[in-house]
Parts: C-alpha cells; sequence; structure tokens
C-alpha cells in the first residue's frame, strides 16, 4: 500500500480526533467521529505492509520508528481498536466533551505506543495514556475520585520517569533506542524498564493504583480504563521482556493473590479490577514463558490471545457493571441482588462476559487459555500449573459467579430500575458476539476459534494447536462444574460469606494510611518545633557572636596592650613570607 | 378457518403488522411492579421454590457424570498427577472451596469501615439522573485522611 494514508499511525488519528472533539460542541458529530475513528484505524492496520518501518523521523540524533506493524503489535493494536469502537458506542448517550475527547485520545496513545518501533516514541504515548485516561477518573467528579485519580498520575508518571532513565541507560550501552528484546535484567537500564512497565502491568505490591483508581471512575470512564493501560504494558513485555524467568513466577503470583481479595471486597468494579489483574497475571506468566525469539510459540500465542480476548469480555463485564451503576446508582453487592427482574438483557450479557472469563468452552476464554496452560504444563513447571489452575477457579469465583449473581439474583434488593440504554446493550450485545464468536469450535474453517489464531504471532504453530479435544473440554468442565457444585453447596450449608460494606484493606495501606499519617504527623511536629528550633539557633548563634565581639572587636580582649602591636607584625611577616613563595615558585 | 382479527391489525399486503408492533412493544415494557417481560422468560424458571434445589442436584449430577466419564476418556498429560481420574474436578472444588472459606477470617482481618480513608464518595456524575441519590452518599470528610 502506497500514500500518505499508509504512513498515518492509527493511533496518532484516535489522538486528533480526540482532541478535535474536545472542542467540538455538536453532540452527535463529535460522537459519530469517535465510532467512525476506530474502524477506519482497524482498516488502517488491516492494509499496512507487515514488519516495515512505515514512517520514521530524526529527532536529537536519534533515529524513530513512528510507525510498524507485525504480527504482536497487530493484534494488540487490532483488540485496542475494538475495545475504542465498543466504548465510544457505549458512550453513546452521554454527553461529555472531555469524557469523549480523551477516552478516544487515551485509546489513541495505546495503539500509537503498540505501533511504535522504538523506545523513545513508546515512552512519549506511555506518558499520554497516563495523562490522557486520569480524566476518566477525575470526571467522576467526586472528592473520593479526586484524590484516586492524583495518586494515579502520581505512579503512572513514575512509571514513565523510570521507563525514560532506562532508556537512557539503553542508548548510552547500545547506541540506539530501537525496540529490542532484553536478554538479562543485569543488562543496563533493563531493571528500570522492568519496573516501569512493571507498574503499568500492576504488579503485585505495585498493582494498588488500579484497583484505587478504576472503581472512582465514570461509569464510562471504567469501561475504557480496563481495555488499554494493562495490556499495553503486556505488549510492552511480549516485546522486551519475552523468556524472562522472574516473569513465570511474577505471573502466577498475580494470578492468585487478587483472587482472596476479590472474595471479600463488597464493590463489584473493584472486583473486576482484582480480577483484571489475575487475568493479566496469566499473561505475564506466560510471556515468562515465551523465549525471545523463535521461543515458546505456544506461550506468546496464549499472551496475544488472552490479551485480545480479554480485552473484550473484561470490558463487557466492566460494561454490564457500569449500566447498573447508571440505573441504580451503585455497584455495591450488599446494596443490590434481583436486578434480573429489570435488567434481563444486562443480566444475559454480564453472564457471557462471566462464561467468557471463566473460560468455559465454546466461549473465548477457553480458547485463550488453554494456549497458557499448555504451554505451563509441557514446559514443566508443575508448581506454577497448579497456581493457575487454582487461580482459574478463583476467577470462576468472583467474576464468573459472585459478580452475576450477587448483581443480578441473590437475596432481592426489591430495586426496579429501567433496562440499559439501547447503545449500552449494544455495546455489550457486540461484545458479547465477539466472546462467543471466537470461542466457537472451526465448524467453518477459519471462522470460530481459527480466526483468532490466525491473527497469532506464531500462526503456524497456533494452527496446530487443537483446544477442542475431549480431554481439553472434559478437565476444563470438570473444573469448573465441580467448582460451581462447591458454590452451590456453601451457599446451601450458609457457608458463604455474606457481603456486606467495608473497605478491605491492601498494600496501599502502607501509603494512604501510614504514609499519609507519617507525612502528616511529620508537618505538625515540624510546625511545633520549627519556631523552638528556631529560638535555639538563635540564642546560641547571638552568645557565639558575644563571645567573638568580646574577644575580637577593636574593643576587645585581644585588642588591648602589647599583644595587639604584636599580632600586627607576625600578620604582616606571614604575609610577606607568602609573597616571597608564591614569587619564588612563579620564577 | 376463520380469522377474527380485526382489519385494522393488517397492512396492504395483509401483514398484522400493529399487532406484532404491540408484540414487541410489550416485550420491552416493564410491568407496573417494575419486572421486564423478558426476565420472566428467561429467568422466570429461578424464581420456582424448588428452582434451588433443582440447580443443587442438577450440578452435583452433572459432577459425578464428568468424573465417571473421565474412567474411559484417554487424556494425554503434561502434569503426572493431571492424570488421577477426577484430577481436574477435585482441584476445583477444593480450590473454589479453600476461597471462599478464606473469606471468613481474611473479612475480619482486612475489612473496616467505608469512611477509614475518609470520604467514600458517592456514585459518580454520570449516573442516570433518574437515579434517587441516598443520603448517606454526601461527603463525610472533607479530606481524605481526615478522620478527626
Amino acid at each position: 500500500m502506497t500514500g500518505l494514508l499508509s504512513m498515518l499511525n492509527p493511533g496518532w488519528l484516535l489522538i486528533a480526533v480526540g482532541l478535535v472533539a474536545l472542542f467540538l460542541p455538536m453532540r452527535r458529530v463529535r460522537q459519530g467521529l469517535t465510532i467512525a475513528a476506530p474502524i477506519v484505524a482497524i482498516l488502517l492496520i488491516s492494509v499496512a505492509d507487515r514488519n516495515t518501518n512505515l514512517l520514521t523521523g530524526h529527532a536529537l540524533g536519534l533515529e524513530m520508528i513512528f510507525y510498524r506493524v507485525d504480527n504482536l503489535s497487530y493484534i494488540f493494536g487490532l483488540a485496542f481498536l475494538l475495545a475504542a469502537l465498543l466504548n465510544a458506542i457505549y458512550a453513546w448517550h452521554t454527553d461529555d466533551r472531555l469524557q469523549d475527547g480523551m477516552s478516544i485520545a487515551y485509546a489513541g496513545a495505546a495503539v500509537a505506543a503498540t505501533f511504535s518501533g522504538d523506545m523513545m516514541t513508546l515512552f512519549v504515548f506511555w506518558e499520554l495514556t497516563a495523562v490522557t485516561s486520569v480524566f476518566l477518573i477525575l470526571r467522576a467528579g467526586t472528592r473520593a475520585a479526586y484524590f484516586a485519580s492524583m495518586r494515579y498520575l502520581g505512579i503512572q508518571v513514575l512509571s514513565g520517569v523510570l521507563l525514560l532513565a532506562g532508556i537512557g541507560y539503553v542508548y548510552h550501552a547500545r547506541g540506539d533506542v530501537s525496540i529490542s528484546a532484553f536478554t538479562s535484567l543485569s543488562e543496563p537500564g533493563a531493571l528500570l524498564v522492568f519496573i516501569a512497565l512493571g507498574i503499568k502491568a500492576a504488579f503485585p505490591f505495585l498493582h494498588n493504583w488500579l484497583q484505587d483508581s478504576y472503581p472512582k471512575a465514570t461509569v464510562v470512564g471504567a469501561v475504557v480504563l480496563s481495555a488499554f493501560t494493562t495490556k499495553l504494558a503486556v505488549y510492552a513485555f511480549a516485546r522486551m521482556f519475552p523468556g524472562q524467568d522472574a516473569l513465570i513466577w511474577i505471573g502466577a503470583v498475580m494470578t492468585v493473590f487478587p483472587v482472596f481479595f476479590a472474595v471479600i471486597e463488597n464493590d463489584l468494579r473493584k472486583v473486576l479490577a482484582y480480577s483484571l489483574n489475575n487475568q493479566v497475571g496469566f499473561m505475564i506468566c506466560a510471556i515468562g514463558l515465551g523465549a525471545a525469539g523463535v521461543g515458546n510459540a505456544l506461550a506468546l500465542n496464549g499472551a496475544a490471545a488472552h490479551a485480545f480476548c480479554h480485552i473484550i469480555y473484561k470490558g463487557l463485564l466492566f460494561m454490564s457493571m457500569g449500566a447498573v451503576l447508571y440505573r441504580t446508582g451503585t455497584t455495591k453487592a450488599s446494596e443490590l441482588g434481583g436486578l434480573y427482574k429489570s435488567m434481563p438483557w444486562t443480566t444475559v450479557f454480564c453472564i457471557i462476559g462471566a462464561m467468557s472469563i471463566s473460560a468455559f468452552p465454546l466461549f473465548s476464554g477457553f480458547a485463550a487459555k488453554s494456549l497458557t496452560m499448555s504451554a505451563v504444563g509441557q514446559e514443566g513447571y508443575t508448581i506454577v500449573w497448579l497456581m493457575l489452575l487454582f487461580a482459574s477457579a478463583g476467577v470462576l469465583e468472583h467474576s464468573g459467579i459472585k459478580i452475576p449473581y450477587f448483581a443480578f439474583f441473590g437475596h432481592d434488593s426489591g430495586k426496579r430500575v429501567k433496562e440499559a440504554p439501547f447503545n449500552m446493550l449494544l455495546a455489550m450485545g457486540l461484545a458479547s458476539f465477539i466472546c462467543i464468536a471466537v470461542g466457537i469450535p472451526a465448524i467453518v474453517p477459519g471462522l470460530g476459534y481459527e480466526w483468532l489464531y490466525n491473527l497469532l504471532p506464531y500462526r503456524v504453530e497456533a494452527m496446530a494447536y487443537q483446544p477442542f479435544t475431549l480431554g481439553h473440554v472434559l478437565t476444563q468442565m470438570q473444573l469448573l462444574v465441580l467448582a460451581i457444585f462447591a458454590f452451590v453447596m456453601l451457599k446451601r450449608l450458609g457457608w458463604y460469606p455474606a457481603e456486606k460494606p467495608g473497605v478491605v484493606l491492601d498494600s496501599d495501606w502502607v501509603y494512604r494510611k501510614a504514609g499519609y499519617g507519617l507525612a502528616t504527623w511529620s508537618g505538625t511536629v515540624w510546625q511545633k518545633a520549627g519556631p523552638a528550633l528556631s529560638a535555639i539557633f538563635f540564642k546560641l548563634t547571638g552568645r557565639a557572636y558575644d563571645r567573638i565581639e568580646a574577644t575580637f572587636s577593636p574593643r576587645g580582649e585581644l585588642a588591648r596592650g602589647a599583644l595587639t602591636a604584636g599580632m600586627a607584625i607576625w600578620t604582616a611577616i606571614l604575609l610577606g613570607f607568602v609573597l616571597l613563595m608564591s614569587f619564588v615558585t612563579a620564577g | 378457518m376463520s380469522d377474527d382479527t380485526p382489519n385494522d391489525t393488517r397492512d396492504t399486503s395483509g401483514r398484522f403488522v400493529k399487532r406484532a408492533a404491540e408484540k414487541a412493544h410489550q416485550l420491552h415494557t416493564p410491568s407496573e411492579d417494575g419486572v421486564h417481560p423478558m426476565a420472566k422468560i428467561l429467568f422466570g424458571w429461578t424464581e420456582s421454590r424448588l428452582a434451588g434445589t433443582a440447580i443443587f442436584w442438577g450440578v452435583g449430577l452433572l459432577s459425578a457424570f464428568l468424573i465417571v466419564i473421565d474412567l474411559w476418556v484417554d487424556r494425554h498429560e503434561y502434569v503426572h498427577m493431571a492424570e488421577a481420574t477426577g484430577f481436574y474436578g477435585l482441584w476445583g472444588f477444593a480450590s473454589f472451596a479453600f476461597v471462599v472459606l478464606m473469606g471468613w477470617p481474611l473479612a475480619r482481618l482486612l475489612r473496616r469501615s467505608e469512611t477509614y480513608y475518609g470520604d467514600p464518595g458517592g456514585p459518580p456524575a454520570d449516573i442516570d439522573p433518574d437515579v434517587p441519590l441516598a443520603p448517606d452518599t454526601a461527603p463525610t470528610y472533607p479530606h481524605e485522611g481526615d478522620e478527626d
């Protein structure tokens, strides 16, 4: 493909549309643009030449690659653009220039970063994702959202700063900043880049920005946020750290620990945020298995497929909870229940999202997760494999059952509301369609799961993999059905913990409570100790001055008697000696 | 067979346009008690008294069936222990039960008041304007962390 369009990074198009949308008061025109832009962008990447630098530039002595498409970036870019399209449809009922503009610009920044071929370009759009997305939290308008957005921005910018520092080391060592895989964390700059990416991927103990901010975002904002930041980090890891052993264990821990928080969390959007953590863990683990270069194709295919499916089904789940929030004003499980009576279509779509994330056969999660699980088993990581299997049952608990059960069934809250607006239902319907379409067997060759596998980075290996074997289906159904049986049994016995309002403490307690407390305590102490310390300082310096004055001043001790004249003579002799020495050495 | 449908329900081609439209209208018009008609069609069965028992036994029997047929299915596993009959089912059951039961001590350990970090915040600004706000959604503290 030739011409100017072939060189246009579709992310830039989305950012430009975002900027226009900010100043465009005509609501339907603005929203039409936000829907049209992702469609045009999908067309652009579909016809773009692969593995070619389509747009390059030079700045500050660096060679920048602004637009490059290959198999790995294509599937992530496509998923981002589909999410942008669904998000724009989902937001059709709103009239908010800032939110419309920032949503599409945020998607554009993620897409532009995905198709960038050098680290400096990646860094610019990496930061732009932070700056644009923060408005989706701020726009909620609550005080809690304001504080969360500031914490979010601080942590996201920190990630960018670390990335930039890492790029500096990389440039110093390699002499260029093109994106290529690190072979070891001991390479110059590798650890800084690793931590920068780890922050955005919400690694354990770096994860709290996610659970803190997403549930406080606007109805539309949380849906938009769920798609891009963490998956951009996953993409960057797949690009720069494939086969990094540490990722296997970090990913495995990421899949397990959120499960325990999700089970006691009352806010269902926060449950989904923990669930997001857990799902990203599967991808990170798979990337850790995929060695650089040809490597473990099954694992990298698993990460890419999982990211694609996850973007859609997680978006769908956030959409359904968004619809509930929109109509009822809350997503607290303790205040919900019985909503299927008034929101049956939302219930159906939520169940489809729940079955997809739980990886039921015939839904997208199954086609994607099978790749990762097979790769982990094949590589002989038994403990990791058991952890992922445990986490799969955990996903069923919090996203597969808890979300739909406590929102739409369970104890009837008596809330009788209107069904979600049509545009929300349409977006959820389209997302549901994708969840099923890529999850079903390839009855028609090239469709069903084969359509997804065809897009994966290692296409040949992907097409050789068969998810729908009797063994796969049986074992997955065993896992899920017996886990459901555990739920039914625990409910019947009354052993399932009731949903109660409250805040669940996580590691962000360290800075939100202990750190904040220490800072305010230090401030109070300084406020009181400061004047006292100043008084002591002035008292001591005053006394010292008085002593010095009493000794050396013209009226002082040393100025009295014969000593004064002697001192003057000795000073003159010393000065003369210094002058003489300098004259001799200079000569 | 006689057709007692009033004439005004047919269009010029004789199709029952108005009736179909009315039917469609009925299908998305909630009843007076706020229940959506589709809810009864899709999920009405869950309201049955026997639904809970039926689900319990249905899922139980399905679980047993899945384990029993595992005896005859030749599975190829990379992890040796997974070759045991019903391994996945037992692991799923045990994992799920463990996670849920851990919820009891964890909730006691980690759950605090909603105002623990200060103002918990109400719903976001872009919810349906028709939703009546509960009185307790007003900010409780002027700043996060200010509890005194």
